[in-house]
């Protein structure tokens, strides 16, 4: 029943009870916040207020605040809104792909993947609205017809798909969510002693009793939507990817996109979320639940797909020479050797090069190690978008309108908001919310818990 | 999964799944009817153990994500071709099909959205979930890492009870229908 | 431990035999109702070019000779240099016909060309198609190692099998594709002589300019890497498996990871390329950066379709008792999932080039739109719906029929697929399902059958050292 090949690694540490599982995660919730917690909060919150101000005076002036010009038109704003979704992306393959494929690992994480998913969305979405403009509109891209005549919205424009695609994503990744938060939150309204504090876990609960027909549908419910979602997180990126390849630009269109997209997203996504939980783990003190083992699965992950990536971008080259079209073959050269050489070769180091260190098992087990990578990975990842945006456009058809790009401290302040926006949300949700799914995580503690793996081994199994 | 309306019910609380799945087959197969079993997370094959039948959520959610196909077909005809058809990008809008490709992005994702919440919501309604719902486990130990079993009582309780207690359970109280 | 009996055994050598005999018949048959093309009856001269390219001029119209006959033409001329449409009625009443004549000669030879290219063409996509369902199963195999899965372990043997099955096609389409350095056929236009000579009447400056690549040194050297490279891996692999019989499994369990991840490494590059040196560059102008991933995810969901009905076959001979619904449900998955996959890529690829609607590439599907709309179509159907549908249900994906119908629906999909990928940039519209078609079809079939049960018979089912093995046999979905 609860057997495990004696070989897989355990993924709860210590000698741990039910009951432990329960104390170890509610303790955040239930604790005053530690002095890190404050600090990074600061500095998350000032960085945030100031996105806000940057936001506010490009709503007020109009977006020439930013550094855009006739020939790139589209800079910042689209590589922070495709950085900001692929981070989110690795969330949803948390949890739905790696719950299809019965990764135990995953339960450790996918708690905080997703809530790291829908903040991050969130802030992909701030950049399509800034940049209309008038912001007020921003119900036209809804399917009513505009101004109320009989002229819709266009159906074959990428960038309406996109509106159905986010506005999908964000939801059903919230609903996922939420649907997984219930038990976890029953679980804190169960223990609460402080009538404040159980009154509103007891309204996020919604009354859940944890009855054996209940926890039937959760789980069916939990796999259907893993089996939506999962072609879900493939067709946002894809759809985010036809934004650039359905157009006649060189560089942009290229059919290889949709799933080299999807893979560069799980890649930046799963680095951040290592980012993100190395800093968790240390400053809750949750070291027996996400250990070295989910450390290790999540630079793999990042190895294969920093990997797949980098044969994407080896594609796109030879195709581009492969194809004897001259404008292709211009486009790739320049990206390399042109004036943004530099963009170019941070990508390919950051995302390509860098994530081979992961062979060594020496290195993917060192802590330090990897959270370098994981900063370098998402640098990385925002140089991929600024290449394949900027270097696209900036030397178009006419060489009398080539020009360059040089973003103002507009787009810088908004792209920096966004990053302290992302770490506000998240740093409140760490502690209000339970960090892991417990409930899920108690159905593997016999299987995979360290104290169990030993009886069995010892014992054998039964 | 009610329970009949005179028989008196028994609560059995246990601290261990192994031993509640086997008292729950043990008392089925001796013929009782365990009606409810709370537990902190979702125990393999206690559904089929209880005898429960399997749930129809994700038969739903398939008529759900057709809908949402259907709404999206629908949706896209009357915009692009009946009510202002157009030549968008030379790609004329004379019939829907002539343009299908391009409407698959939004059909895939109204599926999906149409699928996804309105299964949440019908989850939510057969397990009567709502926000500020009054907590519907009897024990709050049984988010913890208790179990609770509730039996139907027929026959003698004394009985019931030495079973539950050969079971391995901790405690056991009898609560009036 | 199964055993490969005699009267099985004489069946798949009768389907290779068979097999191959039609396919010498059709051979021999070939061209013969209409050798004189151009002057035949029954031709139909509907050219639809697919190098409508920078300057090139391809298009040509034809008179047709015959008194019945008529000429159609789709043109789609996006090129810089526009050509008009001629289109040519009877020889004998239409006083521009000498405008083609000139022509004619030259089109008479691509038309033959394109009829004698058929049955090759027709052995080619067979043995394509075979092919993909061992190197899928190879890959697959190595995933199960890299991934750490547990619940196939029963089922490696199987995998193990089939990956030995890549061999005949290998050799096969590598003696094709050297059959057309010699001129023996015209499949592959790069190959034509003179084709990067500048002043040759056959010099054409984009192939010329692929000449890096596409030179058959080079490509010699391409084939002979992936046929080492992918044998080598299937060697080792089942070695190590053996080996793992009498000795220590976990140590040839982590043994085969590591070969399992070289490999993983190898195939992720090899299998791009080869899916453009075998299938891409046959339409030698046309190119997409997303083939070589729609090729791959087309052979691993038609190798799944072949590992369901081969646990089935042995299942129903008494063998594999530990294998049981909840595996086959998980075979089921896979072979959905990637179905859905194969479209998604499928779909992506066709939905830019349809968009963009670029010259240089949407030629390719308007050749095939227009000149195969029933396999085109019939394939979709074939790979997507009937097989998504037949096992999205939970219920669906553990009984035994359907999931062999989804299979059935799958493998003729894909070999249909393969079809719509090769046929087109060989034989024009000279296509059809006959003896050709038929022959290969029962030869690799037969060879599949025999080298496949004849490794599953040397080693027992049951892989019992594998550190895995009773996970795989607890496993509950």
């Amino acid at each position: 029943m609860h057997y495990e090949s004696p070989v897989r690694n355990p993924l709860i540490l210590g000698d741990k009870s039910y009951s432990d599982i329960t104390n170890d995660i509610a303790k955040p919730v239930e604790s005053k916040a530690p002095r890190a917690w404050w600090i990074a909060f600061s500095i998350a919150f000032v960085m945030f207020l100031w996105g806000v101000g940057c936001i506010l005076y490009t709503i007020g002036t109009g977006i020439g605040v930013w550094g855009l010009n006739k020939t790139v038109d589209w800079a910042w704003d689209i590589t922070n809104f495709v950085w900001w979704v692929g981070i989110g992306h690795a969330g949803t393959l948390i949890s739905a792909v790696l719950l299809l494929f019965r990764q135990k690992w995953r339960m450790a994480i996918n708690r905080s993947a997703e809530a790291m998913t829908i903040f991050s969305v969130i802030q992909a979405g701030l950049f399509p609205l800034i940049h209309m403009g008038r912001i007020w509109m921003a119900y036209w891209v809804m399917p009513i017809p505009n101004q109320f005549g009989s002229l819709w919205v266009n159906f074959n424009s990428p960038l309406l798909w996109d509106v159905f695609a986010i506005s999908t994503y964000l939801t059903v990744s919230t609903v996922f969510w939420y649907v997984g938060l219930i038990p976890d939150f029953a679980m804190i309204r169960d223990r609460a002693i402080n009538p404040v504090q159980k009154h509103i876990y007891k309204i996020l609960s919604f009354g859940w009793g944890g009855q054996a027909k209940h926890w039937q549908r959760f789980e069916e419910v939990s796999l259907v939507l893993a089996g939506l979602a999962t072609p879900l997180v493939l067709s946002v990126h894809t759809i985010v990817s036809f934004d650039f390849a359905t157009s006649v630009i060189p560089g942009w269109h290229t059919t290889i996109f949709p799933p080299y997209f999807v893979a560069g997203a799980i890649f930046s996504g799963f680095a951040m979320v290592q980012t993100l939980l190395l800093i968790v783990r240390k400053i809750f003190k949750m070291e027996d639940y996400i250990n070295i083992e989910h450390i290790e699965m999540m630079n793999i992950v990042i190895m294969v797909t920093g990997s797949i990536v980098g044969v994407a971008y080896i594609t796109e080259l030879f195709i581009a020479w492969y194809s004897g079209v001259e404008y292709e073959q211009y486009a790739f050269l320049n990206r390399a050797t042109g004036p943004y050489w530099w963009a170019y070769w941070s990508m390919m180091t950051c995302n390509v090069f860098s994530p081979q260190f992961m062979w060594s098992k020496k290195l993917r087990t060192n802590l330090i190690f990897t959270f370098v990578i994981s900063i370098v990975v998402n640098i990385g990842m925002w140089f991929e978008r600024f290449v394949i945006i900027v270097t696209s456009i900036h030397r178009d058809y006419l060489p009398s309108s080539w020009s360059m790009f040089s973003p103002t401290f507009v787009d810088i302040g908004i792209y920096i908001g966004t990053i302290g926006f992302f770490f506000v949300l998240f740093l409140l949700y760490a502690r209000t919310f339970p960090v892991i799914a417990q409930a899920e995580l108690k159905t593997i503690l016999k299987s995979s818990g360290e104290n169990f793996k030993k009886h069995h081994d010892e014992h054998g199994a039964h | 999964m009610g329970h009949t309306k005179h028989n008196p019910i028994v609560r059995a609380l246990f601290n261990d799944d192994d031993v509640v799945l086997g008292a729950v087959k043990d008392l089925r197969s001796n013929g009782y009817h365990v009606s409810e079993v709370y537990s902190p997370f979702p125990i393999h094959g206690l559904d089929e153990a209880m005898g429960l039948k399997r749930t129809r959520l994700s038969t739903a959610a398939f008529f759900y994500g057709l809908t949402g196909l259907f709404f999206a077909s629908w949706l896209t005809y009357y915009t692009m071709t009946l009510d202002w058809p157009q030549n968008i990008g030379g790609k004329p809008n004379a019939y829907w099909f002539l343009n299908m490709p391009s409407f698959i992005p939004v059909m895939f994702e109204l599926t999906v959205f149409f699928a996804a919440h309105l299964m949440c919501w019908s989850y939510f309604a057969v397990n009567k979930l709502y926000p500020g719902a009054k907590a519907q486990n009897p024990d709050p130990r049984t988010t913890d890492d208790h179990f609770l079993m509730e039996v139907e009582l027929e026959g003698e309780e004394a009985d019931l009870t030495k079973k539950l207690q050969e079971l391995g359970a901790l405690e056991i109280s009898k609560v009036e229908a | 431990m199964f055993e490969f009996k005699t009267k099985t055994k004489q069946l798949a050598i009768a389907l290779t035999v068979v097999g191959a005999i039609l396919w010498v018949v059709g051979f021999a048959l070939n061209g013969s109702s209409s050798h004189d093309a151009g002057h035949g009856h029954d031709a139909h001269a509907t050219e639809v070019h697919a190098d409508a390219g920078h300057d090139t001029h391809a298009e040509e119209a034809h008179a047709d000779h015959g008194h019945d006959a008529h000429a159609e033409e789709a043109h789609d001329d996006h090129g810089h240099e526009a050509h008009a449409e001629e289109a040519h009625a009877d020889h004998g009443h239409d006083a521009h016909a000498e405008e083609a004549h000139g022509d004619h000669d030259a089109h008479a030879e691509h038309a033959a060309h394109q009829i004698a290219n058929r049955p090759w063409s027709a052995l080619y996509v067979a043995a394509f198609f075979f092919l993909g369902l061992g190197l899928g199963q190879l890959f697959f195999l190595g995933i199960q190692y890299v991934a750490q899965a547990g619940w196939s372990a029963g089922l490696l043997r199987l995998m193990e099998a089939q990956s030995f099955a890549i061999v005949v096609p290998l050799i096969v389409i590598a003696l094709i594709t050297f059959l057309g350095f010699g001129h023996v056929h015209h499949m592959f236009h790069w190959m034509v002589e003179g084709i990067n000579v500048p002043g040759h009447e056959n010099y054409d400056a984009i192939i010329a300019g692929k000449r890096g690549f596409l030179n058959p040194l080079f490509f010699t050297i391409r084939i002979l890497i992936y046929i080492g490279g992918w044998i080598w891996a299937a060697k080792v692999l089942r070695k190590n498996s053996l080996l793992s019989d009498t000795g220590d499994g976990v140590a040839m369990w982590k043994k085969n990871r590591g070969v399992a991840a070289a490999f993983t490494v190898f195939y992720a590059v090899t299998s791009s390329t080869s899916a453009w040196d075998l299938v891409m560059s046959i339409d030698t102008h046309w190119f997409s950066t997303l083939f070589g991933w729609y090729t791959f995810a087309g052979m691993f969901v038609s190798s799944f379709a072949a590992l369901i009905l081969l646990t089935l076959y042995l299942k129903g001979q008494g063998h594999l008792e530990w294998v049981n619904e909840n595996h086959l449900h998980d075979l089921g998955k896979f072979m959905f999932a990637f179905s859905v996959f194969w479209t998604y890529l499928w779909f992506s690829q066709f939905v830019l080039i349809w968009y963009a609607n670029i010259p240089e590439e949407v030629t390719y599907y308007m050749q095939r739109f227009e000149q195969y709309k029933v396999p085109f179509f019939t394939m979709l159907v074939l790979n997507f719906i009937l097989p998504v549908l037949a096992v999205l249900s939970r219920p669906a994906k553990r009984v035994p029929g359907t999931v062999v119908m989804a299979a059935v629906f799958v493998l003729v999909g894909h070999y249909m697929d393969h079809y719509v990928m090769i046929m087109p940039g060989t034989v024009g519209d000279h296509y059809g399902f006959g003896l050709v078609e038929l022959g290969p079809i029962l030869f690799f079939a037969g060879l599949y059958i025999y080298v496949v049960l004849s490794s599953v018979a040397k080693a027992p089912l049951l892989h019992k050292n594998h550190p895995m093995l009773t996970e795989s046999k607890n496993f509950h979905q």
